[in-house]
């Protein structure tokens, strides 16, 4: 008896496909696409991120976690531009359904919705680990979370047709609050514009060019590749009479080349969140402009 | 769009003053500054909230092309070429070299034969295999691979087709999470069988691979493999092959090997994750060799492949007084042979971000048994100075050729080996390793020892294209030693797939 019931229970949790909740199951490659879809899916949606904030999603593994997620997500929610192309593809291939796979309603790659900045004229390898596709991190700027935001309701729609209603009643109370958060932003974006500042790597042009900042120099010059020592010397001519307010940094990145720099020229080096969950105030797409606002701010206000 | 955004941040900024005079003027007495400021303000407020919904709205508008459109490229990519090239598969090209300076005494594999791939590295400057790999999907149903390996033999070149292989994509109507693959390919067996050898940590394949696979099962057949469902990965497959491939050999039926496995894994905590894995690989070899060129001339007794040294007066120096090692080590196997092997890996990013600092723990374990028999043919001529006879001035050498047969029946005779390592990231570009390497010969072999190999290693990686190696090994098998120095650089150029965990 016991011993039939033990193999049922086995049978069903190797067999049966998420029998038990119909939720729809998202994998999403960044932190900041799996916050949106909490928004836009709520408990209608199960979310997964395959990063953390605190990692840099160029560089993850194809972990045997992902594989057993994607093979059960509806939807694969990414930045696109070849970000994840050192993993994606092995899950793509490995476990990945039907509906994922690009060109079925599951797949949704922000890049290719949103205008692409940094498009490479010249691919080569010596240039580093550069994107064809242009720069990848589009959720820098609210205008394309909105984009995305508006497009991930589609899909669910069309995936989860029965709740629908659910989906679109979300999408316009996240439409009407996010309109509201901008308009905030906007106006502290406007005493922010032109400010100087010094970058770790090309990550930051989406948030640059919506808060109208200034990059003065990029500490990566090689994308992908340390920067090396005569660089770096470079960048410190370069930013010396700059006027560069703050050395702009992820969480991911290396802490070295910007406390040089920052102990060379006394331009205080300022850790931005850089995604949901890369600071302990970034707790969701709102506070992940918030806080990334207010660290600016502070920067500026200290020199 | 961007003009009418514009238009309306200015029309926001100056349509709210007029407003709010002419509201202002419409109450009761005149308002104080105060109030102007604030009522100001407040439209002002109101009015960018406004733009800020439009600009979405319009952002959705960009979102959602008309229905007609939906299946053409993206508006943000308009200037995608569409020649014949970019239907060419991707290429990618592994260069591979390396410097080797070692000791003169050869441990080798004692009890096992040692294969082509197997061979340790020539002193001096030698090219390790380049690889040439093109891949791409042939439609929405199936992706095809071709793997050829560039490798140097003194001064011919040998190419080998390492893979070649098709395998269905998710679009082919197989449950999701099942895949098919056929052809030629690095089959699923253990970690490192299907890596190719240039993706490895070290800069040769530890013990087990060498004795049991000859570097890796490479044969022709199809694998099927189902990546179960639920939050733990679980993958269950197996296979039918051809048996042309060592551990197998001399294919009869063109369908004499089958394996089948089980892998499951998942993450522990935040930033490690593990796999761990149980196979077998079971088939039917007939005259299996190892077919190796042994390098050193001195040492060479039994290069059965090699006629010019049909003396085969000399004997191995360290297999000397192990006629039954000689026969395993340079036999022939016909029979059954059956592999199984257990294998786990785990990586650990303190971080999260293996890009920095990471330490990776892998090992594996082979037993293998074999049911069949060793047989060794040793030709050599024996002359006899021709017989004292005074009326045959003209007598010539008498010679005989002479085939001493040895035969050995095994019944379940096992062997096993294993090994373990652990690497660990301490900078970005540096990463410095430790392998240690049993294998334990056949009992039936009669060799007293196992031969066990420690390797170090340190390699500098550039990019993720490129990576300069340091190696040293200590073989040890009795009393013979033998250290190796390797050093090797791996550089791939083109298109580089990702990697698996």
């Amino acid at each position: 008896m016991r011993r039939t019931a033990l193999a049922a229970a086995l049978a069903a949790a190797l067999l049966s496909p998420a029998m038990a909740n119909a939720q729809v199951r998202i994998l999403a490659c960044e932190p900041e696409w799996a916050a949106l879809a909490e928004e836009i899916g709520g408990e209608d949606v199960v979310v997964h991120s395959a990063t953390h904030g605190g990692q840099d999603a160029h560089y993850i593994r194809a972990r045997p976690s992902l594989i057993a997620k994607v093979r059960r997500a509806k939807i694969l929610f990414c930045s696109g531009a070849d970000l994840e192309v050192g993993w994606l593809p092995v899950l793509m291939q490995r476990g990945a359904g039907r509906i994922v796979q690009p060109g079925q309603p599951g797949h949704i790659m922000a890049a290719d919705h949103v205008e692409v900045l940094e498009r490479p004229e010249v691919l080569d390898r010596s240039l580093g680990d550069i994107h064809p596709g242009g720069n990848p991190h589009v959720h820098l700027d609210p205008g394309n979370i909105a984009i995305l935001a508006r497009l991930l309701t589609e899909r669910l729609e069309q995936i989860d047709p029965d709740r629908a209603e659910a989906y679109r009643q979300r999408l316009a109370s996240f439409q009407a609050r996010w309109a509201d958060a901008v308009a905030g932003w906007r106006e502290r974006t406007e005493k922010l514009r032109g400010m100087k500042v010094v970058v770790h790597h090309k990550a930051w042009v989406y948030l640059l060019r919506w808060a109208e900042l200034e990059r003065v120099a990029v500490l990566e010059r090689v994308s992908g590749i340390p920067p090396t020592a005569s660089h770096l010397v470079e960048v410190l001519e370069l930013v010396r009479n700059s006027g560069a307010r703050a050395i702009l940094r992820a969480p991911f990145e290396p802490e070295d080349a910007s406390e040089w720099l920052s102990g060379k020229t006394g331009i205080p080096v300022v850790e931005l969140p850089f995604t949901v969950g890369g600071s302990p105030e970034a707790g969701d797409l709102f506070s992940l402009f918030d806080s990334t606002l207010a660290l600016l701010e502070e920067a500026r206000d200290r020199s | 769009m961007s003009g009418l955004i514009g238009f309306l941040r200015a029309a926001a900024i100056g349509l709210p003053v007029l407003f709010a005079a002419s509201v202002a003027q419409a109450q009761s007495g005149p308002p104080t500054a105060e109030e102007l400021a604030a009522q100001i303000g407040d439209l002002k407020k109101d009015y960018e909230k406004r733009i800020a919904a439009l600009e979405a709205q319009l952002a959705g508008m960009k979102a959602r092309p008309p229905a007609a459109e939906q299946k053409a490229a993206p508006a943000s990519r308009p200037s995608m070429r569409s020649g014949d090239n970019s239907f060419n598969p991707a290429i990618g090209v592994v260069l591979n070299a390396m410097f080797v300076d070692r000791s003169d005494e050869e441990v080798g594999l004692p009890g096992f034969q040692l294969g082509h791939e197997s061979e340790r590295p020539e002193k001096g400057f030698s090219l390790g295999h380049s690889e040439v790999t093109m891949s791409g999907n042939i439609d929405d149903k199936f992706r095809g691979a071709l793997a050829l390996g560039l490798g140097a033999h003194g001064s011919e070149t040998e190419v080998e087709l390492e893979e070649a292989y098709v395998q269905t994509l998710a679009g082919s109507g197989l449950p999701d999470g099942t895949r098919l693959k056929a052809g030629r390919a690095l089959w699923t067996f253990g970690y490192l069988n299907e890596q190719h050898a240039h993706g490895d940590d070290f800069a040769d394949r530890p013990l087990p691979y060498r004795a049991f696979l000859d570097g890796a099962y490479n044969d022709d057949g199809l694998e099927l493999s189902v990546v179960l469902p639920g939050d733990i990965y679980k993958e269950i497959g197996g296979g039918v092959f051809r048996g042309g491939d060592i551990p197998f050999g001399g294919s009869e039926t063109g369908r004499e090997a089958w394996s089948a496995y089980a892998r499951i894994g998942g993450d522990v905590g935040r930033n490690s994750a593990l796999r761990l894995g149980a196979y077998v690989l079971d088939g039917e070899a007939h005259g299996r060799a190892g077919g190796a060129h042994a390098h050193d001339e001195e040492e060479d007794g039994h290069g059965h492949e090699e006629e010019e040294h049909a003396e085969g007066e000399e004997e191995d120096g360290h297999e000397e007084g192990h006629p039954h090692a000689e026969l395993f080590s340079a036999g022939a196997f016909t029979g059954d042979t059956r592999l199984f092997g257990v294998d786990f890996r785990y990586t650990w990013a303190p971080t999260g971000n293996a890009r920095d600092s990471e330490l990776i723990l892998q090992g594996e374990y082979f037993h293998r048994s074999e049911t069949g028999s060793y047989t060794l043919q040793e030709e050599h001529e024996e002359c006899e100075d021709p017989s004292p006879d005074p009326n045959n001035p003209h007598g010539h050498e008498v010679c005989e050729t002479h085939v001493d047969e040895m035969a050995e029946d095994l019944n379940g005779s096992s062997s096993s080996g294993w090994y373990a390592q652990a690497v660990y990231k301490f900078l970005p570009q540096w990463r410095a390793g430790m392998r240690y390497a049993r294998l334990s010969p056949p009992s039936a072999a009669e060799l007293d020892n196992d031969l066990s190999t420690v390797s170090a290693m340190l390699d500098w990686t550039n990019s993720e294209f490129g990576r300069v190696r340091f190696q040293y090994n200590r073989e040890t098998f009795g009393e013979t030693r033998d250290n190796q120095f390797i050093l090797q650089y791996v550089m791939s150029l083109g298109a580089h797939g990702a990697h698996s965990f």
